[in-house]
């Protein structure tokens, strides 16, 4: 994957409000993707019920780290661990760097980043084999936040969030290559960014 | 820390009692050395102030996830506040131990002693880091763009107002065990000015934030109900504030006390300000949904497996 006309990637993600039925695949995806430790949820789907009886209904909001442009997340970071990768727009986390200080965390106006606390397992100190080998790649006292499934992407494949969707309501792709069906659908279709009026330009848009 | 799967406004979790202490302790030792420096109190007030900045420092520290990498906190000190405050609370640490040595007779030997230029700048160093020190928890804080209680220019200027009275609170707590002699008088009468100033800024920060809507008004909102309405209440206002007020100014020959209820309404304050941190609900939260369209038959025949989906 990668840029058609020469520009960087800059990553990014179109979540189609009207195709999510709110399965939580996707959370799920994530945690075995990521291996992420009890508690964190990398990627989530909220739920709000609207109307009234009988007309009462539910909406799914899918949630997770925006990879904003002007991320809030970055510059209240007082190691540098935080940081945007300038050549795919990528905002990442150094654990070696990280001291848990949690100002990210608060920074984040769109809650999507976590701090593991300990090193436990969903059953106690006692790690099931799939546990004790992913809890490896996280620090506990340090922050973590979605990476677009970075590894993934270097892979030249989809995040798995994006990849299990049953009902393809994720797009992944370059919001930089026009040709992209990321792009086509954010210039075709009506959507919005996540408070884009806190002038963080996230590279997630959802579509109405 | 684990979030719910709601929509719903929520307040920050992540920043609480240690935090709150931390911001204390640091906001007392500074305002406490601009005392000593602009009313010449004793030096073991200076002491005290260092220590209190120490054991701030040392709260924190207790606070990260990893202690032994806090040396890195300096590294980015172009855009963070936390990064700023690291160098304010090290530059007071060294400015204010080498104007105390230049006045120690035990540091005789040093060649910048009292009165010297090399004195003159510790002094005036010092002074200006204890101020940042008191300003910069608040600029941590109104730096937060998702939590409007916090992103307000009126946070800095009330956590130096705190902690001037905080530090007033402590020379007051002192003073039935050390005679401060004629200086008392006025420390008493600065005490009670700023907390009549406090108050004023309390609330108008309180109606501004409620007048504002949204977020901000759910954290006046918390602070009004529940546990951390009694703390802010009971806590900030009336033990914090009201109190300690009555008895300055009626009650002259229990200042001690006032002085600790003075103590007890600056830690609950950083408190209530932290716990009352709400975010700016999720997208969709408060949104006009029936602008989203409704889920069309096409999509409807395509969930049902009538027609292939989308490639």
């Amino acid at each position: 994957m990668g840029s058609g006309n020469g520009k960087t990637p800059r990553w990014g993600m179109a979540i189609d409000l009207q195709r999510c039925t709110g399965c939580q695949s996707c959370t799920l995806a994530c945690k075995l993707e990521n291996g992420t430790p009890p508690g964190v949820f990398w990627m989530r789907v909220l739920e709000k019920e609207e109307g009234v009886f009988p007309l009462a209904y539910k909406m799914f909001f899918p949630l997770r780290c925006n990879h904003c442009s002007d991320p809030p997340c970055v510059p209240v970071c007082p190691t540098g661990a935080s940081y945007k990768r300038e050549n795919d727009n990528l905002v990442l986390i150094d654990q070696d760097r990280c001291i848990g200080c949690r100002a990210c965390v608060v920074a984040c106006p769109y809650q999507v980043r976590f701090v593991a606390e300990g090193s436990e397992g969903y059953y106690g100190e006692q790690k099931t084999p799939y546990e004790s080998v992913s809890y490896r790649k996280w620090q506990p006292g340090t922050a973590q936040k979605c990476t677009f499934c970075v590894h993934r992407i270097e892979q030249d494949l989809d995040p798995a969030c994006v990849q299990t969707c049953p009902t393809k309501a994720l797009v992944f792709g370059d919001l930089n290559d026009p040709q992209s069906e990321i792009a086509k659908l954010v210039r075709e279709k009506s959507h919005f960014q996540p408070r884009a009026e806190l002038g963080t330009d996230p590279s997630l848009f959802y579509l109405t | 820390m684990a979030y719910g799967f709601n929509m719903e406004m929520r307040n920050q979790q992540e920043w609480s009692w240690l935090v709150a202490m931390d911001l204390c302790l640091g906001g007392l030792g500074g305002g406490l050395f601009l005392l000593y420096q602009v009313f010449d109190l004793p030096r073991f007030i200076a002491l005290l102030s260092l220590g209190l900045v120490v054991l701030g420092g040392v709260v924190l520290l207790s606070e990260l996830g990893h202690p032994l990498r806090a040396w890195r906190a300096v590294f980015r000190l172009r855009t963070s506040w936390i990064s700023r405050g690291v160098l304010f609370v090290s530059l007071f640490l060294v400015a204010a131990s080498l104007y105390l040595a230049s006045a120690s007779a035990a540091f005789s030997w040093i060649p910048w002693t009292e009165g010297t230029p090399g004195a003159r700048v510790a002094w005036f160093v010092a002074g200006l880091c204890a101020v940042l020190i008191t300003v910069y928890p608040g600029l941590v804080l109104s730096a937060s763009a998702g939590i409007p209680f916090w992103n307000t220019r009126l946070l800095p200027l009330l956590f130096l107002t705190h902690s001037a009275m905080g530090a007033s609170g402590i020379v007051l707590l002192i003073s039935p065990v050390h005679a401060f002699g004629q200086v008392l008088p006025q420390i008493e009468s600065l005490a009670a000015i700023l907390i009549v100033v406090n108050f004023i800024f309390v609330g108008v920060y309180l109606v501004n934030m409620n007048h504002s809507g949204g977020a901000a008004r759910e954290s006046v909102r918390l602070l009004n109900r529940d546990s951390l309405g009694r703390t802010f209440r009971i806590g900030v206002i009336l033990v914090g504030m009201i109190l300690p007020l009555f008895i300055v100014l009626w009650l002259p020959s229990a200042t001690g006390l006032a002085g600790a209820f003075i103590l007890i309404g600056a830690l609950l304050f950083r408190y209530c300000v932290l716990k009352a941190g709400v975010y700016v609900p999720s997208a969709l939260v408060g949104a006009d949904t029936s602008k989203l369209k409704p889920i069309s038959v096409d999509l409807l025949r395509e969930f049902a497996g009538i027609t292939t989906p989308r490639p």
